[in-house]
């Protein structure tokens, strides 16, 4: 450890999901200064892009209020949002940030009206449900947005449309001159709560994601049943908009694959039954088959898939799919081996949701990462002393991720407290 | 090729660390994790009598003399799917034709007598004579190697696809074409044999 001139008790969390947010909150409430940097418009992460949580099917929404009160309620956390962190120097206890930031457009004093939204005509792709519809070029980036408020496509800031937006606003809050900027920030620790993001399902080309609208991936499958998804929470095939009578839930699409993810993703096993729930719950006459390698439900979550398993619509076949073919009227032909009856089989379904795995944020280098080690996957080495929260630290669930968090604010308050 | 050893009782595992050790790939085999995407992606899958997945765990059962006895070994057409599929890269088409190999050499009663072991001898013959593989012989050393009017009746049955193939400058009717060298060819392939001998002993 080099010695630092100048010794800070202020943590830096970067990212603010589930996990930076815990972080954040736990290192204040303990009476710690701390700096949230976010990369998006808005807090929240991948958690505010779920449906319900497993197993109790509660909504994530409710997790994230009381969150968002505690950050509001503090007067020790600075959370900056479209910022990410451009360099970091320095030792435990003394580092020296950079910190780059986007522009916005829209100043805090936007009121969530959405007047800029309804005189912009512009259609982007809209992130948050991974480009499954799109939103007006100025957007709330989601019901559950912190900080709530509005954002400008930068396609736009600089036009005729950009004006329209600004005299639209009632309060003066559009600013086109918003532009890139930097700032710096000494702090004594890092927390890393880089998250993760869905492996990418082009990758895994026999299932043909790519190709067909009926298959689509289990993170798509959260925004269609979402009440603030793309179609309001009604489950339909993408291709027709019709309700699919039989669903295939493929686990496995790309983890535990050494051409793929080589781990186990931990979650995706019970995020499918979570799905074939979803299924059953507003389609009565569905029909459900799960293929899957094993079932992996860690210690109480055994009792979801119990559940699941007890419902007579919802099949459990034994088999890695070895690939998906074009049937007729858009369907998608499930093939592949049933490993305990040796039937080889070529089934048709309505949608296929692929159970694709969690794949580091801080993998193939998207996030510039200065201080931690990563392990081979893109995860960060919890042995190179780096702090990491969450998913950053490998694949988990959202408890799990909330339990590492609060370790990761133990950690960084004791390296600023040394 | 070392000696291959017969289980005698349950959970005996000698015949698969066997495999483990001298078949090709099967250093792999340990990892198999019963996943069924070789025998899925298997365009022969519904034909083979127990496909590559069960196969490797009657491997690991020690059910030796079914293994080396199955058609599985011999209906790989070495398509690759499975192996590029494979989650846990396991070479399946590897093994499958080195444990055809096996079975041949140990004698498995109907192992020389299938299609495919009679196409490989003839296909190797050309390849090992001439450097080359003649269309011609090859397929007549295949047919006939079923006897003399079975052959001729195969032969006359695939007489309108060797005349096609004559016309699309496939199949030629001259002398066999055959490698640069064939007397250094003959040495690669006797130094190649000693070495496999060397290999099977010190194993």
């Amino acid at each position: 450890m080099t010695e630092s001139t100048s010794r800070s008790r202020t943590i830096l969390v970067v990212g603010g999901g589930i996990s930076g947010i815990t972080a954040a909150v736990e290192a204040a409430e303990a009476g710690h200064d701390v700096v949230l940097v976010e990369r998006s418009p808005t807090l929240g992460g991948r958690v505010a892009q779920m449906n319900r949580y497993f197993p109790k099917l509660c909504h994530p929404t409710c997790g994230l209020e009381i969150n968002y009160q505690r950050i509001k309620k503090s007067k020790r956390i600075k959370v900056f949002t479209m910022a990410s962190v451009a360099s970091v120097k320095g030792a435990p206890g003394g580092y020296a940030v950079t910190v780059r930031t986007r522009p916005r457009y829209v100043r805090p004093n936007c009121t969530a009206c959405g007047d800029c939204g309804r005189a912009a005509t512009t259609e982007v792709a809209n992130p948050f449900n991974y480009g499954l519809d799109k939103v007006k070029a100025a957007h709330l980036p989601h019901p559950m947005a912190f900080p709530m408020r509005y954002v400008i496509d930068p396609a736009v800031a600089a036009t005729a449309e950009g004006r329209a937006i600004e005299a639209a606003c009632p309060v003066g809050a559009v600013n086109l001159d918003d532009a890139e900027g930097s700032f710096e920030l000494e702090v004594g620790a890092v927390v890393w709560a880089t998250g993760w993001r869905p492996y990418p399902a082009d990758k895994l080309t026999a299932y043909r994601w790519s190709e067909m609208a009926n298959v689509v991936t289990n993170v798509e499958m959260e925004r269609l049943a979402s009440p603030d998804g793309p179609t309001k929470g009604r489950i339909v095939r993408p291709s027709d908009g019709a309700v699919p009578k039989k669903v295939a839930l493929i686990q496995c699409a790309g983890s535990r694959d050494l051409n793929h993810l080589a781990y186990c993703s931990r979650i995706c096993c019970l995020a499918s039954m979570k799905h074939a729930a979803y299924v059953r719950e507003q389609i009565a006459d569905a029909q459900v088959d799960v293929y899957y390698i094993d079932l992996r439900a860690h210690d109480k979550l055994e009792s979801f898939v119990q559940r699941v398993k007890r419902d007579p619509q919802v099949r459990f076949v034994k088999s890695k799919p070895a690939r998906i073919e074009a049937g007729a009227g858009d369907n998608p032909v499930v093939c592949g081996e049933n490993t305990l009856t040796r039937e080889v089989y070529a089934e048709p379904y309505d949608l296929v949701v692929l159970a694709t795995g969690m794949q580091a944020a801080t993998a193939e280098g998207e996030v510039p990462v200065f201080a931690p080690d990563l392990d081979d996957y893109g995860f960060i080495f919890p042995e190179s002393g780096a702090i990491a929260a969450g998913v950053a630290s490998g694949p988990l669930d959202v408890s799990m991720s909330v339990q590492s968090a609060t370790a990761a604010a133990l950690k960084a308050i004791r390296a600023v407290s040394a | 090729m070392s000696h291959v050893p017969t289980p005698t009782q349950t959970y005996d595992l000698s015949f698969a660390r066997w495999v483990y050790g001298h078949v090709d790939g099967g250093d792999r085999l340990a990892l198999c994790m019963q996943c069924g995407t070789c025998s899925g992606s298997c365009p022969l899958g519904p034909q083979m009598d127990f496909g590559p997945r069960k196969l490797f765990m009657m491997i690991r059962a020690g059910l030796k003399d079914q293994v080396l006895g199955s058609n599985t070994i011999w209906n790989c057409v070495s398509c690759y799917n499975c192996v590029v599929r494979c989650p846990r890269q396991v070479p399946v088409k590897h093994i499958l034709q080195s444990l055809a190999t096996v079975a041949v050499r140990e004698g498995y009663p109907g192992a020389r007598e299938t299609d495919n072991a009679r196409f490989a001898k003839a296909f190797w013959w050309s390849a090992a004579k001439y450097g080359r593989t003649d269309e011609r012989l090859v397929t007549a050393k295949f047919y006939f190697s079923y006897g003399l009017s079975k052959g001729y009746r195969k032969s006359m049955a695939n007489l309108a696809i060797a005349k096609g193939m004559v016309k699309a400058r496939r199949m030629h009717l001259g002398l066999p074409h055959k490698c640069k060298n064939a007397g250094e060819l003959k040495l690669i392939l006797a130094r190649a044999a000693e070495i496999e001998a060397r290999h099977g002993d010190a194993s």
